[in-house]
């Protein structure tokens, strides 16, 4: 452990060296390529020991410490987290391309293509056209993607949640405590309050992606049952995103299905009718549920899971006969709601 | 548009002139998105890549960037603008040059400040390009999930390509309405988009798909520049498909099929190469396979082979080739259907049909004693064919069609010549009255017309030949007969007033008597020795035997051991010095 803290620590040192001193100046390929590496081993740290919280512990001291004493040498140092250690490359990369001490050698080897379909982008080992690749990759990205159109859960999310069922599963096997997990999900979520919209497709992504291993399943179930116990995030989920898409979910797992179906009926149940308009309208503003979108939902669920139908219609037609047993519109929502769905 | 001038001269900046042109390019593909700007783009990138290969080298002479800047003013916006287009970015050439430029542009020792500027403004481009920044929602998540920059849009590009593969194998033309447009224009549009990912490795399975999804459509196809980029990738060798693809290459683009046909026959008959060697390299170039899937393939390929043939006919390497070929081809057809003989017509349309049948029935798949008659009739056909061809000529001599009859059954019995090589064996075995059809066949695949080639009196010639041939290898008695041996070798002389006897035919027969004669071992040899170097022919000898063995190695055919141990022997006298 103590290796690992020591080296850890002069990695960091090393980043602070990349980005703000003129010693690399003199940095050749080599000493470039042994940065990555240890850079690699940073990140190598990270992914084996971010859910254990005792070692997270003594890494994040050992952070602060080598953090302070940097911010002495150095005023203009930013603090290196326990998060950014999980993309050291990245940040390597960065800090040396802003300094303007950068040898126009290593500018080149880094930035160097190779015009022939031999380059395996694959290895991660090699330092030399590191920046050419990604930037053939990016620029093959947004190339492709207006083929694509514009789905409702896209390439981008799609990887997004792949990637997120795979930290939430590291996470969970790496710490017996459950909070840790909860910390991990709520901590991603924070940071995009403002991007709520973003995040949606990914979580269903996420549920959407196959498992072939029980770890996976359990990644999984964990993401429902949080998600079920954020009552704000799943109505925002289920605002946000597509008929097509929820009822997929609701096929998929049987826990969202329940969840769904809850809150559809807690929906309706908000509904007031509005004469003037002669339409259902949802009381509460915050929530953007129209009456439609609502019919929408429950065909598309039908057409997902068709054993739900009968169920479904019962449990109306019951709710609409505790309502006064009327056939007039405007009066049940329940009433309303199966004049609609049989149309 | 104007042409570009090359001048080598570095007093000259032509590039001053096509700057505003590029800049108004660039400006417009920033400013849309569609597949006609795709279109433009890919019609332009050949020629971007000169433009920029010829600024690198001109900013590479210039010492100053300042100076480079003041001759160049347009030059920052221009590569910036080129910067932020993905599809100069994606593809390799002029990424490559791209980048180069900018770093040429990088002062290591700032000398003012515009040179100070410049290079600060090089080093923010280059870090937007390279990292990720300032990329939106996607980017901070990724960040968040401590996962790496090139992993997550490495995957985000196979993930795309998987999706539009998906995509693609979908859609369907709907010929039903005129006035929906079909889908096809989607594939279009993909293979328009892809024109900068050909050599991009993660892309290649995408590229494959396009090329071969069945186009069904009448007014949408692959883009042209499209097939034109795979076509130069092809050419220089930079390109990742498998086998399918490759073949669907050459369905679509002439000019690649063109380019494989020529590349392969430029090999296959390169000083060096054996009769084994050729074989393996015909199988090996995936042509039969394609040629044996599309008809239209295989007439384009038969087509360059006739050209060819027209230009070379003495050439046996050539012949050879085209032989193996067809063998390798035919072998193909019958692996994709039941009754290959049922199609020949489609890919021989030009041959005459009651010759397809008996001629591509091989020798393997018949029992001995039949080939002797198979052979006569084959070359009574062939006579009566040729006789009928040129009466035609004497009686119409305005006739300008000429021997084309003649020349299509002489170029399927080319393809053919398989069945050449077993009329040389049986000539061996056959004795006075019955080597005449024989001995026609043989010559007139070598000398096929009597106006061009003499076959009549080369038809004399050959017969002569197989006498003397006869004659030695049935004398028992020792020493031989050294005028009989004299007669026979002035036989493969070059004669000044008259046309001579092609000599592989000659030795052809020589060869196949000294292997299946009756006469020991030795002597076969020490004749064949004498023969060979007293004409020089070795290296045409050495090439006739190896066919010979490479023949006789083929499953069916009716060789034993003795006659593998001569033709060693036989190879090694052909090789032994004097």
């Amino acid at each position: 452990m103590e290796a690992v803290l020591k080296n850890v620590g002069r990695t960091v040192e090393l980043l602070a060296v990349a980005a703000h001193s003129g010693v690399v100046n003199e940095w050749d390929e080599q000493t470039v390529t042994r940065a990555f590496h240890w850079a690699r081993y940073c990140e190598h740290i990270y992914s084996r020991f971010h859910g254990n919280p005792v070692i997270r512990g003594v890494l994040e001291k050992q952070l602060q410490l080598t953090n302070h004493s940097l911010k002495e040498a150095l005023p203009e140092y930013n603090a290196v987290s326990f998060l950014d250690l999980g993309r050291c490359q990245d940040l390597l990369l960065l800090w040396l391309l802003n300094n303007s001490a950068l040898p126009i050698s290593i500018m080149k080897m880094l930035f160097e293509t190779k015009a022939s379909a031999d380059s395996t982008s694959s290895n991660y080992e090699d330092v030399r056209g590191l920046c050419s690749q990604i930037i053939q990759c990016k620029s093959a990205c947004t190339v492709l993607r207006p083929l694509l159109g514009v789905p409702p859960v896209g390439a981008d999310a799609e990887v997004q949640g792949e990637m997120l069922m795979e930290r939430l599963g590291s996470t969970l096997s790496q710490s017996s405590d459950p909070l840790r997990a909860e910390d991990f999900l709520s901590s991603v979520l924070q940071e995009f309050e403002v991007a709520a919209e973003h995040l949606c497709p990914v979580i269903a992504a996420a549920l959407l992606t196959t498992t072939d291993s029980a770890a996976q399943t359990a990644s999984q179930d964990f993401l429902l049952d949080w998600l079920q116990s954020r009552r704000g995030t799943l109505q925002h989920v289920c605002t946000a995103l597509p008929s097509k898409v929820l009822a997929d979910l609701a096929k998929r797992h049987q826990k969202f299905r329940d969840a769904f179906c809850k809150l559809l009926k807690r929906w309706a149940s908000e509904m007031e009718y509005r004469v003037t308009e002669g339409e259902w309208v949802h009381a509460a503003t915050s929530s953007a549920v129209s009456f439609q979108k609502m019919t929408e939902h429950y065909l598309a669920l039908f057409e997902a899971c068709p054993s739900l139908r009968t169920e479904i219609e019962d449990e109306l037609n019951a709710r609409r006969i505790a309502d006064g047993d009327f056939d007039v519109r405007g009066l049940s929502v329940w009433g309303d709601i199966l004049l609609a769905l049989r149309k | 548009m104007t042409e570009l001038q090359v001048q080598q001269t570095t007093a000259h900046w032509p590039n001053v002139q096509e700057m505003p042109f590029w800049l108004e390019k660039a400006i417009a593909w920033g400013q849309t998105d569609t597949p006609h700007t795709w279109k433009d783009i890919s019609l332009h990138l050949k020629r971007l890549r000169d433009f920029l290969q010829q600024l690198l080298t001109e900013i590479s002479s210039v010492s100053s960037t300042t100076e480079t800047l003041n001759r160049l003013p347009l030059l920052g916006q221009l590569l910036g603008r080129l910067c932020w287009n993905p599809h100069v970015t994606a593809e390799g050439a002029s990424r490559g040059l791209l980048l180069q430029c900018l770093l040429a542009l990088y002062s290591e020792h700032p000398s003012n400040a515009v040179e100070g500027k410049a290079n600060q403004w090089i080093q923010k481009v280059l870090c937007h390009l390279a990292t990720d920044e300032e990329d939106g929602a996607a980017v901070a998540l990724m960040k968040h999930l401590a996962v790496p920059t090139k992993e997550y849009h490495l995957n985000v590009l196979k993930k795309m390509v998987t999706r539009i593969q998906e995509s693609i194998g979908n859609s369907q033309c709907s010929v039903s309405s005129t006035n929906k447009g079909c889908s096809c224009g989607s594939v279009w549009a993909a293979s328009e988009a892809c024109v900068p990912l050909i050599t991009c490795p993660e892309a290649s399975p995408l590229i494959g798909a396009l090329l071969q999804q069945q186009m069904t459509c009448i007014r949408e196809g692959l883009s042209e520049n499209f097939l034109g980029a795979l076509h130069s990738a092809y050419s220089r060798c930079d390109l990742l498909l498998d086998e399918q693809a490759v073949v669907s290459l050459w369905y679509q683009s002439l000019p690649s099929l063109e380019e494989a046909v020529l590349n392969l026959l430029a090999s296959a008959t390169a000083a060096g190469s054996t009769p084994s060697k050729v074989e393996e390299q015909v199988s090996k170039s995936l042509l039969p396979k394609a040629c044996a899937q599309h008809c239209s393939v295989f007439l384009v390929v038969n087509d360059i082979f006739r050209t060819v043939l027209k230009q070379t006919e003495r050439n046996e390497r050539v012949k050879n080739v085209f032989q193996t070929f067809t063998k390798c081809f035919f072998m193909e057809l019958s692996r994709l259907q039941p009754q290959p003989s049922a199609s020949l017509k489609a890919f021989f349309p030009q041959s005459p049909p009651s010759l397809l049948i008996p001629l591509f029935t091989m020798p393997s798949e018949m029992p001995q004693e039949s080939l002797k008659n198979h052979l006569m009739w084959v070359s009574s056909s062939l006579q009566r064919l040729t006789e009928e061809e040129e009466d035609e000529e004497d009686s119409d001599s305005g006739n300008i069609r000429g021997n084309h009859k003649v020349f299509e059954a002489w170029f399927l019995l080319v393809q053919c010549a398989y069945w050449v090589q077993v009329a040389v064996q049986l000539l061996v075995t056959s004795g006075p009255e019955d080597c005449g059809p024989l001995l026609w066949l043989l010559t007139f695949y070598h000398h096929p017309t009597n106006r061009w080639h003499h076959r009549a009196s080369q038809l004399v010639q050959a017969k002569a030949a197989w006498d003397h041939l006869y004659s030695l290898f049935s004398i028992v008695a020792h020493p031989l007969p050294a005028d009989h041996l004299q007669s026979f070798i002035s036989l493969l002389a070059p004669k000044p007033q008259q046309p001579s006897l092609a000599p592989s035919l000659t030795l052809n027969l020589l060869v196949n008597f000294a292997t299946f004669g009756q006469l020991p071992q030795s002597t076969s040899a020490e004749i064949t020795q004498k023969v060979v170097h007293q004409s020089g022919l070795q290296d045409e000898a050495a090439r006739v035997l190896s066919s010979l063995r490479l023949r006789l190695n083929d499953r069916g055919s009716f060789a034993n051991d003795r006659v593998h141990l001569r033709i060693e022997e036989l190879h090694n006298t052909i090789k032994k010095p004097m």
